[in-house]
């Protein structure tokens, strides 16, 4: 279990982090999202150990986070920086060797070689970190993070300037992560990522502005609506569904949106209704406004 | 332990894909070991004049009467023994010049490279990251002084007056050669280093490098003069006064090294 709670962060008068408090469990992939200057890499860097919060405490696995033991606990974490940081003169193996002696590793060649087959990497293990690409880099950057198989991951913008065929790997990579049991925390601006891997998501302005799943956070600023699409008209069902209780039922050319409590519960009871009016439905979907829109509404209230 | 050796590895293997960082300290190890060859055997085969008959190298043959070893010599024997023993001092510089750049650019070139952070995100303590900094750029050094002063003893044997070798094997000379001058330099990297850790810009722990030649050169220019004999007690002296630079310099480092100001300040 990694614990944040009230951490605050200030750089002299500015306050980059006030007040964020969150448990992540394992196999949690847990999403940071913010504007630039949000205080994302920072909460990041005292999660890692890097930074002292100024107040609030955290603690990984039942463990507080102290200076006393933040050097130990650094085992515990592996951080992803924001840019790979590899030495360029170095091949792939050295980068990767180091880093395994670094974290004590009691077999540092085959946790390496290991590391290498997993990233298949292994064909590319004697060229020097200068040569490879961005996609490349990032992926032994990955490795180096994994290699002392931490209890923690973060990860800082993970896919930022890659292409989308090294960014899927990448977003692979941080699912198989999920099914190891780590707990994952990303920061990142790539909404669409953040979509398709994050089981809870944080939105944070200095403070936390929210936190949930990304349904709830749907369903909370937009409710849970059903979109049906017709063969005719839909301004004829309107009245229809209104009758039976949709009082917001909102007509769309052919299409109907309704708001309802439950998606499951209420779409089999919408399309009885319609078919007994002799509608003739096309398709019966829930509605999932963009993460995008949520993010903007959230952080406009905000 | 592991992780000073794991880190110097790398800084090691570093330098070895970027040899032409040495370059500086070669060029002076070279000049260090040619100046007394020109003084000492070129401009007297040149001039046709023999150093032992000039009364400016009285100094020499004085001091070579006191040393039980030398004793034996011919004057100008003496007189060549006596230059290059003087000019040991010189090869006190090359590892200082030759570590200087690596160790300035040390913390600095690790933060503008951006490979501090990751770094910083592991075990590693302050003491082994400015440990195995140090040591990174002081066993080149060290192996580049070891080499410098093996060619200089290889150089009078084959051209100076037989027997004038064996002043570089007095306790002085092994005491300036390998105790003063890896003393010396250790505790100019470490300044270096310390200097790397706290500043934006990789010259400004370079210009540290001043401070530990000029009091070099001052050394030799005053033993040429013969205001100043460096004698085997002095150089003991000098030895525990650098003992105790270094080991407050080890404290002053760690003190001085703000992981938060390095990864949040600098840009």
């Amino acid at each position: 279990m990694l614990v944040a709670s009230h951490l605050t962060r200030r750089f002299g008068d500015r306050i980059a982090v006030e007040d964020v408090s969150f448990e992540l469990a394992p196999g949690e992939i847990f999403a940071l999202l913010g504007p630039n200057g949000a205080g994302k890499t920072t909460t990041l860097r005292m999660l890692a150990g890097l930074i002292r919060p100024s107040e609030g405490r955290i603690s990984i696995g039942g463990e507080t986070l102290t200076s006393g033991n933040a050097a130990r606990l650094r085992s515990r974490v592996g951080f992803l920086t924001e840019t790979p940081g590899l030495w360029e003169r170095l091949d792939v193996r050295r980068n990767l060797l180091v880093y395994a002696r670094l974290h004590g590793l009691p077999h540092p060649e085959q946790s390496v070689d290991a590391a290498l087959e997993t990233f298949d990497m292994r064909g590319r293990a004697r060229e020097a970190a200068a040569h490879l690409s961005k996609g490349l880099k990032q992926r032994v950057a990955l490795a180096r993070t994994l290699l002392h198989q931490p209890d923690v991951v973060l990860l800082d913008e993970p896919t930022s300037g890659l292409d989308p065929e090294s960014a899927r790997e990448v977003r692979d990579l941080i699912l198989r992560l999920r099914h190891e049991r780590r707990i994952v925390l990303v920061s990142t601006h790539n909404l669409d990522e953040v979509e398709r891997i994050a089981t809870r998501v944080a939105i944070l302005r200095s403070r936390l502005v929210a936190m949930d799943t990304p349904t709830a956070l749907r369903a909370r600023l937009f409710g849970v609506r059903v979109r049906v699409a017709l063969g005719q008209p839909g301004y004829r069902f309107v009245h229809v569904l209104r009758d039976a209780g949709f009082v917001d039922t909102v007509e769309e050319g052919t299409s109907l949106s309704i708001a309802v409590k439950d998606a499951a519960a209420a779409a089999p009871q919408i399309v009885r209704l319609l078919v007994e009016a002799n509608a003739d439905i096309q398709t019966v979907t829930a509605e999932k406004p963009p993460l995008e829109q949520v993010y903007l509404k959230l952080l406009d209230q905000s | 332990m592991m992780r000073i050796l794991a880190l110097l590895g790398k800084e090691l293997a570093d330098l070895r894909q970027n040899p032409a960082v040495f370059l500086p300290a070669i060029l002076t190890g070279f000049f260090s070991i040619l100046l007394p060859f020109i003084v000492a055997v070129i401009v007297p085969n040149v001039t046709g004049e023999r150093l032992s008959d000039s009364s400016d190298f009285e100094i020499a043959l004085e001091t070579y009467r006191t040393e039980p070893s030398l004793r034996g010599l011919d004057p100008e024997a003496a007189v060549q023994a006596w230059i290059f023993q003087q000019f040991l001092v010189l090869l006190v510089l090359t590892p200082v010049a030759g570590s200087m750049s690596v160790a300035a650019y040390s913390v600095i070139g690790e933060k503008q490279a951006r490979t501090l952070e990751p770094l910083l995100a592991t075990p590693l303590t302050t003491f082994e990251l400015l440990a195995a900094k140090v040591l990174g750029s002081l066993v080149p050094a060290v192996v580049l002084t070891i080499t410098c002063f093996a060619l200089y003893v290889a150089g009078v044997v084959i051209f100076a007056e037989p027997g004038a070798f064996r002043a570089l094997f007095t306790a002085r000379s092994i005491g300036i050669v390998f105790v003063l001058g890896p003393l010396a330099a250790l505790a100019a990297l470490q300044l270096a280093v310390c200097v790397s850790s706290r500043v934006n810009d990789a010259r400004s722990a370079q210009q540290i490098g001043a401070l530990i030649i000029l009091p070099v050169a001052g050394l030799l220019v005053m033993q040429l003069t013969g205001n100043f004999v460096l004698t085997v007690p002095f150089i003991a002296f000098l030895a525990l006064i650098l003992a105790g630079v270094n080991a407050a310099l080890i404290a002053l480092g760690i003190a001085l090294f703000d992981r938060e100001s390095i990864l949040t300040r600098w840009k």
